[in-house]
């Protein structure tokens, strides 16, 4: 339940920080939100990963959308992977390595 | 053991987020990723729908309230109170939809390419460096600020630029400043200059001076003349006045000018690009079906995205003025207002010099000239190089202009200096020529307007709605004697230099010929009985004689008449030369895919279009057979020019025993039915090759393959290959990499005058716009738009957003 939490709080939390802030941000936010709500190592980096990588890529999905694909298709042909998994992937790994690194802190 | 986890993992992060942060380069460019990436901030945010929304925003230095309505096609329709207001207006919104375009074509005419993509780009930019593109800007920074008017127009479109780049953030950055993770600068008027002068590079640059004198060197007087005459005597000039011109032209001693005996060993730059050139034309009312001149014209470009064009309207107090305006630059180039019409393609004329200069020493601080030592002036210039440290390189100026050719740069030997002089680094009034000729009234106000032109020099085709139809090749030329502007001069004589230019009303120029229609298409200029010496690289051959020929023989012309004659796919050149080529082809052992393509050939009827084979054998042939007809040029171990096409053909026909018919690597001795069976052989290998490589036929559009490459190198992701006909040396100039970069059509009736026009592209700048190629596959199909010219706001159709702009006080 706690790594639901922690998950949700993620998106959240990183989410209004990365509408008015740089994206690395989110880094801080998923950091304060890991050192908060004090998930075991493995997991909260799982619940970090994926609540920026569900946020990062809902927010993707959603331009895509409403643009048809219009760059996302010149991307793709830009990129060595699809954007969307580059996207997921990216932010992903910050949001996890985040929070692990405040679980981490609080454990001490 | 905890506070090592903790170390390990804060470290992979704050590592990550650095990593992530910064552009980087592996071999291959890998841009900012999580920036970039970012769905809040990156790319993502640079995808846009087909809505526009209308806002209201406040600009500083406005007067009062400026209107812009956007049509269906993005086009701006600016209505402003009074001129101020209207070119920044005009600035703020080329910007908002072309500002990494603009900014991106100053820093590669400053030579400031480096600084964005790394070492790949420092031979280019020591190039622009060395030409003196930025003191070139400067010299016209200074006469355009010395006009109370160009200043005020340039100073305004500077703010309108400036304000647009102030209000973006981080997020709204168009995409190539994300992919290269870097940021807009402030913009200048240097800039507006810059991109003034960066045309000027594409257009007036060409000049062959060293390549002729190893050819003079090398072959003689007699061979020089025969491969590389001044005029190919071909057709109609732009101008006929036979007998007409009345003036007392400007006479110099013709002092024998002194060419160093010695051939010139630098590698020279690279030259500018086959295929650029353009047509005009207007037809007077009385060849047209509504009694009303109609005015045409497509400048033949280098196709690239975003566009080089961005269609304007503007509309003030005193002006209602619509057209192809330069971002980067104000007012509109080509188009039409109320009451006129104009058009622009190259001139063409000889407009470099090349002195070779006596340094007293090594440090070349002082130089002869007339027998004393002078000083040089040096320009130490520093190019930033992304990931990489500066690098310095010293430009020495003489008083002809920057020493290009040194032992630091394409020379072999510090006794060795070659400088230029080029007309473009003297001061210009592009800017006020265009302020006046979109106000212009009538051939009066047209003739006014361009007394103010002096570079890159262009033949100006007018037309107005009382009746006139004009032509002026204008610019800055100077006064030649026999030869002059041919060969590398000797620097030290300052006789050898120009000393006077031709007076603007003794510049070549007619209205209302009695053929009843006037055109250009970079063809020689004028009669023989012109008083003054013309030289250039090359003059056009074949556009411009079937150009004359369709209108000669087209009565009750209508728009559409002059706009299926701007796609006219008929080539020329092929007419005029496959005939002989098949005659002189030996058939008896031909291969069954030889055969195959001599019977295509045979029945080609010389048209370029979409579907046709004759004319990919044809390219495929003519390649091969001007390879091996000119040897001699490339094998060369010093540069040498190639004959034009024209002359080539000629000579083929004329003397098939020529010397240069022989082919270098072979013993026996070729003629030119020889080269031509052997260029069929190749040229049929090469399509063989051709079709096991892509799997099909070799129609017309896929051998040629138009490519529409973004300015970023070509980026594949943002660039087109697009289907259509015609070639270099077609009225339908579409090849390869360049062509009609505009099509404009203009009917100049009484009753409303009526426009169209398209270009190979679309208005916005953002290949994640719809508006990015909107264009493009209408231009590529032959399709025009019929543009919206209504002289007040209420009277637009179809307006999708609008934007107002309100003046805050300061």
């Amino acid at each position: 339940m706690k790594f639901v939490i922690q998950l949700v709080v993620t998106s959240v939390v990183c989410f209004i920080l990365q509408s008015f802030l740089p994206w690395w941000t989110m880094a801080v936010g998923a950091f304060t939100v890991a050192y908060l709500l004090g998930n075991k190592g493995l997991p909260s980096f799982a619940a970090g990963f994926i609540g920026v990588a569900i946020l990062w890529i809902g927010m993707a999905f959603y331009i895509d959308a409403v643009t048809h694909s219009i760059l996302t298709e010149k991307i793709n042909r830009l990129l060595p992977i699809n954007a969307f998994l580059a996207t997921l992937i990216i932010g992903g790994l910050v949001g996890g390595f985040a929070s692990l690194t405040g679980s981490l802190m609080r454990s001490k | 053991m905890k506070l090592l986890k903790v170390g390990v993992s804060l470290g992979i992060t704050v590592f990550l987020i650095y990593f992530l942060n910064s552009s980087w380069n592996f071999g291959s460019p890998i841009p900012a990723l999580g920036k970039f990436l970012n769905p809040f901030g990156g790319f993502w945010q640079n995808a846009e729908g087909k809505e526009q929304q209308s806002e209201t925003l406040s600009l500083v230095g406005l007067k009062d309230e400026v209107l812009i309505q956007y049509d269906s096609l993005l086009i701006p329709h600016i209505f402003a109170k009074n001129d101020d207001d209207l070119y920044l207006a005009q600035g703020y919104i080329t910007a908002k939809n072309r500002l990494w375009q603009m900014e991106f074509q100053t820093h590669a005419a400053a030579g400031r390419i480096s600084e964005l993509i790394g070492k790949a780009a420092l031979d280019y930019d020591r190039t622009q460096r060395r030409r003196g593109m930025v003191f070139a800007a400067e010299n016209s920074v200074k006469s355009m600020e010395a006009d109370p008017t160009s200043k005020a127009i340039v100073d305004n479109y500077t703010r309108g630029i400036n304000q647009y780049i102030e209000s973006l953030s981080e997020d709204d950055l168009p995409i190539e400043y994300k992919l290269l993770n870097y940021r807009p600068e402030p913009w200048t008027n240097l800039k507006c200059g810059l991109l003034l002068k960066n045309m000027a590079l594409t257009l007036n640059i060409g000049d062959k001076d060293l390549e002729m004198t190893n050819a003079l060197k090398l072959f003689g007087k007699d061979i020089s003349d025969l491969l590389w005459p001044d005029n190919e005597k071909i057709g109609d000039p732009i101008v006929d006045r036979t007998g007409n011109w009345k003036f007392d032209p400007i006479k110099l001693d013709s002092v024998p000018l002194a060419l160093p005996d010695e051939l010139i060993t630098v590698k020279p730059l690279e030259k500018p690009a086959e295929g650029v050139g353009s047509n005009n034309w207007a037809v007077s009312g009385r060849k047209t079906n509504t009694g009303s001149p109609i005015l045409c014209n497509d400048p033949h470009l280098s196709l690239s995205l975003p566009s080089i064009w961005y269609v304007i309207h503007l509309q003030a107090p005193g002006v209602n003025v619509m057209g192809a305006s330069l971002p980067g630059s104000p007012t509109v180039i080509s188009g039409f207002n109320d009451s006129i019409a104009w058009g622009v393609t190259n001139a063409q004329r000889d407009l470099v010099d090349w002195y070779k200069i006596q340094f007293k020493d090594k440090t070349k601080n002082e130089y002869l000239r007339d027998g004393q030592w002078k000083t040089s002036r040096k320009v130490i210039e520093k190019i930033v190089i992304k990931d990489g440290t500066p690098f310095y390189d010293t430009v020495t100026y003489t008083h002809q202009g920057p020493v290009v050719y040194d032992e630091r740069f394409g020379g072999d030997n510090e006794l060795k200096s070659y400088a230029f002089r080029w007309v473009a680094h003297d001061p210009s009034e592009e800017i006020l020529t265009f302020y006046k000729l979109n106000r212009a009234k009538n051939h009066s106000g047209y003739m006014e307007a361009l007394n103010h032109y002096a570079s890159p020099a262009q033949n100006f085709v007018f037309a107005s709605v009382s009746g006139d139809v004009a032509m002026r090749i204008q610019g800055k030329f100077p006064v030649r004697r026999q030869g002059e502007g041919k060969y590398v001069l000797d620097g030290t004589k300052t006789s050898n230099e120009w000393q006077a230019f031709i007076p603007n009303d003794q510049n070549v120029m007619y209205k209302n010929p009695a053929r009843g229609f006037v055109s250009s298409a970079n063809q020689y200029p004028a009669d023989e009985t012109y008083p003054y010496y013309i030289t250039s690289t090359s003059y056009e051959a074949y556009r411009n004689r079937r150009i004359n020929k369709l209108l000669s023989e087209m009565t009750d012309i209508t728009p559409r008449d002059m706009m299926e004659m701007q796609l006219d796919n008929y080539n020329l050149k092929a007419a005029e030369s496959v005939p002989t080529f098949l005659s002189l082809l030996d058939t008896t052992a031909f291969t069954s895919p030889q055969t195959k393509a001599y019977r295509i050939l045979k029945v080609w009827e010389f048209e370029n279009t979409i579907n046709s084979e004759g004319a990919s054998y044809y390219e495929a042939w003519w390649r091969e057979l001007y390879a091996l007809v000119w040897d001699e040029i490339k094998n060369s171990k010093v540069t040498l020019d190639y004959p034009t096409s024209y002359t080539t053909i000629k000579l083929i026909k004329e003397q098939p025993e020529l010397s240069f018919f022989d082919i270098q690597e072979t013993p026996a001795k070729e003629t030119a039915r020889e080269v031509i069976q052997q260029a069929f052989v190749k040229g049929v290998d090469a399509i063989e090759k051709w079709k096991t490589e892509n799997g099909k036929d070799p129609r017309w559009a896929d051998y040629k393959d138009t490519f529409v490459a973004h300015l970023l190198q070509g980026l594949p992701a943002f660039s087109y290959h697009v289907e259509n006909g015609g070639n270099n040396s077609i009225i339908n100039a579409s090849s390869h990499r360049n062509g009609p970069s505009w099509r404009m059509v203009v009917s100049l009736e009484k009753t409303k005058l009526r426009a169209w026009g398209v270009y190979p592209g679309g208005q916005s700048g953002n290949p994640g716009s719809p508006f990015y190629n909107n264009l493009l596959n209408y231009w590529a199909k032959g399709k025009y738009y019929e543009l919206q010219f209504e002289p007040e706001a209420t009277k637009m159709k179809s307006v999708v957003a609008s934007i107002t702009l309100k003046p805050v006080a300061l």
